[in-house]
């Protein structure tokens, strides 16, 4: 072996115990079948493949930290010369931290919640403390540098926070600090910006090609996600099935995939969806929106008297358009949701839907439709989902019930839910689940408007990215318009056409979206789009 | 300071209703203090000539408001079986004996059980914690009193450490030995919830990172599974030491120590109202303030539960 190279891996076996312990025979899966790669000092290699496909269990075998369960088979792992298959559990931990260090997916766990982050970051370097060990002072130096070069702002304040302190990209700030502290040659990162929103990614990637560019350190990085690995990795392996399919130069090989699955994977990269017409669905003009005024109640000889919670508002949402509402709480933007579909109804001004006035349409079956923030308590607890959906039918006038159940089925599956969910309770589901069930069930109106009223804020990142593909996908296939109404900029500007932004009741601002987000003039605007990359 | 205020109502709400389902329970239950005073072959006037001197005549509720209005000027009245004698008296004599024997017996629990339970951790599913697993269970699953009489076969005959019986004065040495008895099932408990605590925090994710940072597993044990395996413990501490109060009755019985379980015992059966009211006053107090505690110390270990949290 070449003193260039840093790791070597060559043919490396690594399998699970099968998962039926009832059999008596101890049959063994393989999850990593065969693999080699080396990597030079400085190298930032990605491992990219779907999930089940060893790509993470790859990284763990290098760091030796696979389950108890795991074992490799065969093969061998070269790190600086050092065989570390063969490696005592001793000289392993001076390895850890020191030599190799690892960053993981999930920054809002990975730390230890009851010590202060000072410790958490140091650690590796109490662990190691080699032949001339640290003052608690220059340790604590070491700590405020490092947290200073991830870019965390006060880092004296954070020494001293605990980890539900921060946010998840601090988090991970935090976590990339630790792993760096020792300066390893080689920092492995296992899907480190997946739990994280898309700006946030988008920092942290910039981050860690800062840190290889000052530092040097050779970056192992895992991820499904091409996007990122096209963004930071030279060259990238495809792993699929346990095996490598395909490895090269990172353009090379996403621009021109050889495999078949490469070819796949890389056609799944998700694109903007639709494209608006120009006929305006829905005309609202000089629209203001009364309310009571909060604790207000009307006795017996005094009628309430209402305030104007949204002023004037005139707007235009086109066929096949995806509109963003935007603004903080009590900025009035789900408010104008609420009259489109008829559940509030004292305003003033005209509003057209389709070319009609508003409660001509909402007396038919054309009325827009909504989708509300919590899934949890948006269904009827005591109904199946199945009595819900078929309700909606009967609401709806479909007389048989062959015909609703039929149509209900038809609905799940269009939402991506198994035909079992029908005869379950909405306690048995999940959020994500739930959510899709609210979905299917304002679309059996067939509706051409759809409002979705921060649908995805009381879901978790991942379950959220799945529901708001499956909203983007059916908006696409049932050519609706949807306005899109939320308070996280990062999400809008991903899948709106068209930005308002509503500042106490009052449209600040307007425009495509990629304008308002490169360029926001009212100062409000501004402070949205802060606070999203604050997250 | 508000949560305070709160606390110390509740606590007050609780044993106002406490005391006041005993004082009901008492008059439910046949039989009284003149009865019980005076044995079977009283004539019924010297009973009623009794009942008539301990005021057992009239109806339950003046009683007890009598008893309240005493018991809130910290007069809790004079024992109806040792006449002369007050309640503040007996108590006095009896309290801190139970309260160093609960002492002893909290502190085997807490100092014994965690490193037990990280020694069965480290040898998990070896045989040195399939030996104390098993072990455990017997424990837990031995009568109180039967662990008591094995004891003092043990330790009191055949090994003379102490003489069974013998209690003289606050002797330390001779309590060990009761509360050894009260520890011992307690101890198995804890071990057994404490593991599978540890063993629920090791499959976290923060031990994962500690071990990439180089940390061996007993460094993982010890400065991070640790902390974070106490915190669901620190409640079940909290029932355990309700628990020792309510294993001492057996075991001063047993081990014939002169404490507080012994005398709530004589004095059911000598239908000695004001010294049960106040026994069980004294057990509510201390569980309802351990509750308050507990809340305490969750702060001081869990700093999610500080301010701003």
């Amino acid at each position: 072996m070449s003193m260039d190279e840093l790791l070597r891996v060559s043919h490396l076996n690594v399998s699970f115990p099968d998962d039926d312990p009832y059999d008596g025979i101890e049959e063994r899966d393989t999850v990593v079948r065969e693999l080699s790669f080396t990597m030079k000092p400085g190298d930032i290699l990605g491992v990219v493949g779907e999930s089940g496909s060893g790509k993470s269990m790859t990284a763990l075998s290098v760091i030796r930290l696979l389950k108890k369960s795991a074992r490799v088979d065969s093969g061998q792992i070269l790190f600086q010369g050092k065989d570390l298959l063969s490696l005592s559990e001793e000289e392993l931990c001076d390895l850890r931290g020191l030599g190799i260090s690892m960053i993981f997916q999930e920054p809002m766990t990975s730390l230890n919640p009851v010590l202060r982050i000072e410790s958490q970051v140091s650690e590796a370097l109490r662990l190691h403390p080699g032949k001339e060990p640290l003052s608690t002072e220059e340790i604590h130096q070491k700590v405020r540098k490092v947290l200073e070069d991830v870019g965390l702002p006060d880092p004296e304040g954070v020494c001293r926070m605990y980890p539900h302190e921060l946010s998840g990209g601090m988090r991970q700030r935090v976590m990339i600090a630790a792993a760096l502290i020792t300066d390893p040659s080689l920092l492995i990162a296992d899907e480190p910006t997946t739990a994280l929103d898309v700006l946030i990614q988008e920092q942290i990637l910039d981050l860690l090609k800062e840190i290889h560019e000052r530092t040097g350190v050779a970056i192992l990085f895992i991820s499904h996600d091409l996007h990122v690995i096209r963004r930071l990795c030279d060259r990238v392996l495809v792993m699929y099935q346990g095996q490598i399919v395909e490895e090269g130069e990172t353009k090379e090989v996403l621009d021109h995939p050889q495999h078949e699955y490469t070819k796949t994977l890389v056609a799944r990269i998700p694109r903007v969806a639709t494209v608006p017409g120009d006929t305006p669905v829905l005309e609202m003009e000089d629209v203001t929106i009364y309310y009571p005024p909060r604790g207000a109640s009307s006795g017996l000889f005094r009628k309430v008297k209402v305030e104007p919670y949204v002023y004037g508002a005139s707007l235009k949402l086109y066929q096949n358009e995806i509109l963003g509402i935007v603004g903080g709480s009590g900025s009035g933007k789900s408010t104008i949701g609420k009259v489109l579909t008829g559940l509030h109804g004292i305003y003033d001004g005209t509003i057209r839907l389709f070319g009609q006035p508003l409660e001509k349409v909402l007396a038919g079956n054309e009325r827009p439709q909504m989708i509300f923030q919590d899934p949890y308590s948006a269904l009827n607890p005591s109904h199946t989902i199945g009595w819900t959906l078929m309700e909606t039918l009967r609401s709806k006038g479909t007389r048989s019930r062959e015909k609703q159940q039929e149509m209900a089925l038809q609905m799940l599956e269009e939402v991506g839910l198994s035909e079992a969910i029908f005869h379950r309770y909405p306690r048995d589901l999940s959020g994500g689940q739930r959510q899709r069930c609210c979905i299917g069930q304002a679309l059996l109106y067939d509706p051409k408007i759809l409002i979705a009223d921060e649908p995805v804020s009381a879901l978790d990142v991942t379950v959220s990215s799945q529901v708001l593909e499956l909203l983007l996908k059916l908006q696409k296939q049932r050519h609706m318009s949807m306005i899109f109404v939320s308070h996280d900029m990062n999400i809008v500007r991903l899948i709106c056409h068209r930005v308002i932004v509503l500042d106490h009741g009052r449209i600040v601002e307007e425009g495509p979206s990629e304008e308002i987000f490169a360029h926001p003039s009212h100062a409000y605007t501004k402070k949205l789009i802060e606070a999203a990359m604050l997250e | 300071m508000q949560a305070i205020v709160k606390k110390l109502f509740s606590l007050i709400l609780t044993v106002l209703v406490i005391s006041f389902l005993t004082f009901i329970i008492f008059s439910i239950i046949p039989g009284n203090a003149a009865l019980a005073k005076l044995g079977v072959d009283a004539s019924p006037e010297q009973i009623a000539a009794m009942e008539e001197k301990l005021q057992l005549n009239d109806p339950v509720i003046i009683r007890y408001g009598r008893w309240l209005f005493g018991a809130l000027r910290g007069d809790f009245g004079e024992s109806l079986q040792y006449s002369g004698v007050t309640v503040g008296e007996l108590l006095g004599s009896r309290l801190p004996v139970t309260m160093v024997l609960a002492g002893i017996s909290f502190l085997l629990i807490v100092l014994l059980s965690v490193p037990v339970a990280l020694f069965c951790v480290k040898f998990r599913d070896r045989l040195p914690d399939r030996i104390l697993t098993v072990l455990g269970q017997v424990m837990m699953a031995v009568p109180a009193f039967f662990l008591g009489i094995l004891i003092t076969y043990i330790f009191g005959l055949l090994l003379r450490a102490f003489r069974p019986g013998a209690y003289e004065g606050l002797s330390l040495r001779y309590l060990f030995f009761p509360a050894l008895s009260i520890a011992i099932p307690k101890i198995a408990m804890t071990v057994r919830f404490l593991k599978s605590s540890v063993r629920g925090e090791l499959s976290q994710d923060y031990v994962r990172t500690a071990r990439a940072h180089g940390a061996s597993e007993d460094q993982v044990l010890k400065n991070h599974v640790l902390r974070n395996a106490l915190i669901p413990v620190i409640t079940f501490l909290a029932l355990v030491i309700g628990e020792i109060l309510a294993g001492s009755i057996v075991a001063e019985q047993v081990f014939s120590v002169p404490g507080l379980g012994r005398l709530l015992i004589t004095s059911i059966s000598a239908r000695d109202y004001p010294v049960v009211q106040a026994i069980v006053m004294y057990i509510t107090t201390v569980v309802v303030s351990l509750d308050f505690l507990v809340d305490l110390l969750y702060r001081l270990v869990d700093p999610r539960l500080r301010r701003g949290g």
